[in-house]
């Protein structure tokens, strides 16, 4: 067997997997969409044309928690790369016991999203959790952080840019890494301060890695779902429901498959557009990509 | 300034702490007299049905399965991607760093139905098929990353010397791979550990938990009734293990996310 073929072969068995796992669906959510597929059709799939994109595009809700989905992730991403940024050029700087520090700024990311949501639910717990006792102890009374919309959001992204910052961090200290020690020195001596050191050799060379990290979690947090659905159940009021979260309601509470499927593909579309336009954006612009600078 | 970055990550787990060993009464307001301190809610979750443990076991199961299977698939993959040239090499790499980005709560509809038709929901050990095809993606690319560092010469050695393939992956590629491997295996390890979309969906079975469900189903209740004081409790004990292993796993897991940066 010549060489490239049996190469084929020992890649087949992973992209079957893969193939099952994320082509398959996708594949599926397009049949499902032409289809009713609900508790009034039994769950059996009935062809009903483009009624369900009809309706998605009609659907208040969806759109609603479309621009909501997308101030989340604008808004925590944001917060993450900059205080991600911060991060790294702290965790750079050789200092005693760095490794150990690394190690326990990571915890955050390494725990389940799942439970330190709730964790955040009971310190924003009214009016027994520790924020409500220490604003009582300061004279104040209790606040229901979690049933008023506004700071129900902020502690959504609160709670997220405190899981996935160290994540960002990392990413931005391996590059802060790929620079050449010598050039920052040179500059030094030049007369640079740390402040123009940073703006006009750091952050450009960092650039790739900026983008890699906005994009990869761009694409993230456009599909959050764990976090929301027990930190605020996309309450209060549907102020802070996901689009990911409308689609799991609408399959597990309302059992409208058919409509299910349709939120997910619509979904992913958008991620496409909004994800897929900033890579070609960033592959057209004269950024040298992460891929190149590493050969 | 050290400081001030340990409170940030570790404050909201050290609550948690306190949380866990006070008594429900303390919780409330501050006791007047006794000792607020207990460890009763230690003593409820690891003498609850099923007691806790079991779904610290039931985790543990099914992302060291997972994590076994996912390079299992995944090094003769990258191996054989490695190999490939042009438009396949290409479209593979791109297609994979698109899954790697994916979101994959969107997939659950469609991998449940799968698991329902072939019976698998309520399958510990079935749950590691998904999770092997979630983790797929960025563990072929940070593999291939790894053999694309390994010199050449040391394989076409090891060609002239007659070793078929397998023998050239066994004895002389792999070996060398050790670290990567270990990087790759605690990236997989975390994320199957800490999966919730798909784990929410197969399992049903009150004893088949996984960890994450099983914390979030203590905490389930309207907001008034959550049992804190236990709730924090198994928090804590969820999270010793994953402290223990990022202390532990410090440098190969930085080095994992780093490279899958620079080749990513």
């Amino acid at each position: 067997m010549k060489p490239r073929a049996a190469s084929l072969l020992l890649m087949a068995p992973a992209l079957l997997l893969l193939a099952v796992v994320f082509l398959y669906p996708l594949l599926r959510y397009g049949w499902l969409s032409f289809h009713a597929s609900s508790v009034f059709t039994g769950l059996v799939p009935v062809p009903n044309g483009g009624a369900n994109w009809a309706r998605l595009l009609d659907d208040a809700r969806f759109w609603k928690d479309a621009g909501q989905t997308l101030r989340f992730a604008v808004c925590s991403v944001a917060l993450e790369l900059a205080g991600g940024l911060g991060l790294a050029l702290l965790l750079h700087r050789p200092l005693r016991g760095r490794g150990t520090l690394r190690a326990l700024t990571l915890l955050p990311w390494a725990l389940p999203t799942a439970v330190m949501a709730l964790g955040w639910r009971w310190i924003l717990n009214d009016p027994h959790g520790p924020l409500n006792a220490a604003i009582r102890s300061l004279g104040g009374s209790s606040y229901g952080f979690l049933s008023t919309p506004a700071t129900t959001w902020f502690f959504v992204v609160l709670a997220d840019v405190w899981k996935t910052l160290p994540f960002v961090a990392l990413l931005l200290l391996a590059g802060l890494q790929t620079i050449p020690e010598d050039l920052e020195e040179a500059l030094r001596l030049e007369g640079a301060g740390r402040f123009q050191i940073l703006r006009h050799l750091t952050l450009p060379l960092l650039v790739p890695y900026l983008a890699l990290a906005l994009l990869f979690r761009l694409a993230q947090a456009l599909g959050v779902f764990d976090l929301i659905q027990v930190l605020s159940g996309g309450g209060p009021a549907g102020s802070t429901e996901s689009l990911a979260l409308y689609a799991y309601l609408n399959a597990m509470r309302f059992l409208d498959f058919g409509y299910a499927a349709t939120v997910m593909l619509a979904t992913f579309l958008l991620l496409l557009v909004l994800i897929g336009g900033g890579w070609l954006l960033w592959r057209r612009g004269d950024l040298p990509g992460p891929r190149e600078r590493a050969t | 300034m050290r400081l001030l970055v340990l409170l940030w990550s570790l404050g909201p787990l050290l609550w948690q702490l306190r949380t866990s060993l006070l008594r429900p009464e303390a919780l409330v307001a501050p006791l007047l007299e006794g000792n607020p301190w207990t460890l009763a809610n230690y003593r409820l979750v690891l003498s609850g049905d099923p007691p806790f443990w079991r779904y610290l076991g039931n985790s543990t199961l099914v992302a060291l399965v997972t994590t076994l299977l996912t390079l299992l698939l995944a090094v003769p993959c990258a191996y054989g991607l490695q190999q490939q040239r042009g438009l396949l090499r290409w479209g593979v790499g791109l297609g994979l760093v698109g899954a790697a980005m994916f979101p994959t709560v969107l997939l659950f509809l469609a991998l449940l139905e799968i698991a329902r038709s072939f019976g698998l929901a309520n399958d510990l050990l079935a749950l590691s098929l998904p999770y092997a095809g979630l983790s797929l993606p960025l563990a072929v690319l940070l593999l291939r990353a790894a053999f694309a560092d390994l010199p050449v010469e040391l394989e076409d050695a090891a060609r002239l010397e007659g070793l078929g393939l397998g023998q050239r992956l066994r004895h002389v590629l792999l070996p060398l791979l050790g670290p990567a491997l270990a990087s790759t295996g605690i990236l997989v390890f975390l994320a199957s550990w800490n999966e919730y979309a798909i784990a929410l969906t197969w399992i049903s079975r009150n004893d088949l938990l996984t960890l994450p469900i099983a914390i979030a189903r203590i905490g389930g209740g309207s907001v008034f009734t959550i049992p804190y004081g236990a709730f924090a409790a198994a928090t804590v004990l969820g999270s010793l293990p994953l402290l223990l292993l990022v202390l532990l796993a410090q440098r190969p897991i930085v080095s994992g996310l780093t490279r899958g940066a620079v080749k990513g």
